[in-house]
Parts: structure tokens; sequence; C-alpha cells
């Protein structure tokens, strides 16, 4: 209570030297201005984070989050700032919303409009087929087949496990 | 021999629709992938996410010392280009700006401003300044605050800004006489 007109006074600059310097950050706040900076791209690189960029554009954005980091704005708020500057280009890791949704939900619907295709096909083959399947193996293939389950039943004595009488 | 009787068994239940299916799926993709092919092409070098939106604030000082706001020239259509004199494209285009910077009058006529990029040295961009006999303010920009405000990533970037403050036009990369008469004619001004 010595003082109390100073401090509101002195608050607004505080403040101020707070926002330009930048540099008074908490360690969350420190590793969370380095993941915003993780996910915008540097304009003028190909496809390199600002923060692995060491050009005088991304120290300045860079600094530019963090003074954002600083302001208190949301993750959010600071995507989109840049996004309205930049387009979403500037984002490396794009927002799973709007087109991008398309984008991202498109493959999953494909696999699951495939696994739907093939589920009914084989559901509506499989009866079908079984009985299109035993008399022809019965029949035609009989002369060859019974030579050839003779030579490997003479050679290894085992047999295939047909339904015939290939025991022998 | 035995595939004969059997073809027709199988292609008799196939309906027109199943078999128009893949070729028109063949063609869908086709159509696709052509627009997503030629799309890039057309968004190269004009556009970008502030046209049609406000033009963003500033107040900077010219090589000069004045002070130059954007608020001051409201209600006057304002041609800013972010440029530096280390930039060779900026040196081709520097003649039309001159030629610009011609038809800037006061009151309702058009503003030329230019805003230094990353310039490296004060002193080249007075003398690219004089070469080109500039004829209208260029403004430092420490810590490219205004440059990221307007989404600058390389030079030249044009903004064509109407008497409302509005972005209408931008065009990036060195600009041509007709490419340069595209923006004017969005905020109002006769081409060159």
């Amino acid at each position: 209570m010595r003082e109390p007109s100073a401090v509101p006074r002195l608050l607004p600059a505080a403040a101020c030297l707070l926002l330009s310097a930048a540099l008074a950050l908490s360690p969350a706040q420190e590793s969370r201005a380095e993941r915003l900076g993780n996910n915008l791209r540097c304009p003028i690189c190909t496809g390199v984070p600002i923060t692995e960029s060491t050009n005088d554009i991304s120290r300045e954005m860079l600094r530019d989050v963090r003074g954002q980091v600083a302001a208190g704005r949301s993750d959010r708020e600071i995507y989109a700032y840049f996004a309205a500057r930049y387009g979403n280009f500037v984002l490396l890791d794009p927002p799973k919303e709007g087109s991008n949704l398309l984008l991202w939900g498109a493959p999953l619907a494909a696999l699951a409009a495939g696994g739907a295709v093939l589920w009914g096909f084989l559901h509506r083959r499989r009866p079908v087929g079984e009985a299109a399947v035993m008399p022809v193996t019965e029949d035609p293939f009989d002369p060859y087949l019974a030579e050839v389950q003779r030579h490997t039943g003479q050679e290894r004595a085992r047999p295939s496990g047909t339904r015939d009488g290939g025991q022998a | 021999m035995t595939e004969i009787p059997s073809t027709p068994k199988t292609s008799a239940p196939a309906p027109l629709w199943r078999r128009l299916l893949p070729p028109l799926i063949a063609a869908a993709l086709v159509a696709v992938l052509g627009a997503a092919l030629l799309s890039p092409s057309h968004n190269a070098t004009d556009g970008g996410p502030l046209v049609g939106k406000p033009a963003p604030q500033f107040t900077l000082t010219s090589l000069d010392g004045t002070p130059v706001s954007l608020a001051a020239l409201k209600g006057r259509p304002v041609v800013l280009n972010f440029w530096a004199s280390w930039c060779g494209p900026c040196r081709e285009e520097a003649p039309l700006f001159r030629e610009l910077s011609t038809r800037q009058s006061a009151g309702q006529g058009l503003a030329v401003v230019g805003v230094l990029f990353q310039e490296t040295n004060e002193q080249n961009a007075r003398d690219f300044i004089r070469d080109y006999a500039l004829a209208y303010p260029s403004l430092r920009d420490p810590g490219i605050r205004t440059g990221i405000n307007y989404g600058v990533a390389g030079i030249p970037e044009t903004f064509f800004i109407d008497p409302q403050g509005v972005v209408q036009h931008v065009d990036r990369g060195g600009l041509t006489r007709e490419r340069l008469n595209v923006g004017l004619k969005k905020i109002g001004v006769a081409g060159l």
C-alpha cells in the first residue's frame, strides 16, 4: 500500500514491454509457442516449419507467435490469424474440417464401400460357388486325378485328404 | 470349347448400367485429375486470402522520415507495392511504377505507396528510388510486421486497395503492363 497509484500507471507499460520483448514466456507458454511454430510453414521455404528455418521472415513470424501466446490467444485464433494472411497453405497440419474433411474422409469412405461390396459379393456367391465346384472336381479330372493320386500315394504313401478313395 | 456355352449365360443377366459403370468411373477420375492439374495454374500470380477483405492498417515512416498511414489514404484508391533493392523483378517492374506515380493526384485520386520488405541496405533503396525516379513514399517496415500482416512471402507483391479500404486484387511477381492494368481497373483507376 506504499505506492498504490504507481501500479495502475505502470501496468500498461509493463504489458507493452512484455508483448514487445516477448521473452517473458513461462515454460508452458514457451513449449506452446514451439508447438504452434512447428505447424506453421515458412512461406518462402519448401515444407519447413518456421521453427526450423533461419530466415528473417520465419524469425519474425515466430516472434509474432510468441507475442500472441503471451497475449493469451488460443491455438485456433493464432492459426486463423496466419491462415487469414497466408492461406491454409501456411498450416503444415490443416484442420480436419470443411472441404479438408472430404479429403480425409474419402479414403475411409472408399474403404468402407469397397468392404461392403466385397462382403456382399462373397455372401452372394458362396452357396452357388460351392455347388458348382463340387461336381466339377469330381467328374472331369477323375482319370488324371486318379493317376496323380496313385503316383503321390505310391511315393509318399500319404493321402491328400479328398473325399474319394485316395487312401489306398 | 467349353467356354462358348458358358459366356451367354454370364453376359445375359448383366444390366446396361453395370456395363457402363466402369468406363463412367474411369471418365470421372480423369475429369477430376484434369481439373486438379489445371487449377494450380490459375492461382499462381493473383488472388489470395486477403482479396475482398479490409486492408490491414499500418502507420510507418518513409525513408524521408514522413509518417504514412493507410487510414489517412481512405477515400483514395491505393496501390501498395512491397519491394526491396536486391529484388530483380522489382527492378523490372519499376519503370511501370514510375509511370504510375505520375498519375497520382490529391483528393480522390490514386495514391501509390511502397513498403520495403527485408531491405538490407537503405542506401541501396534510396539509389533504386533515384534511379527510377519513383515519386511516391517508400516505407520502412521494421520486424516485417506489415509484411506479415499482409501475408507477403516473396516480393514483388502488389495490393490494389479500393477507396473504401478493401483489397480488390493482389498480384505476385514482377508486374507487366497488362497485369497492372487488371488491378487498376478493379479499384476504378484507368489503365496505363
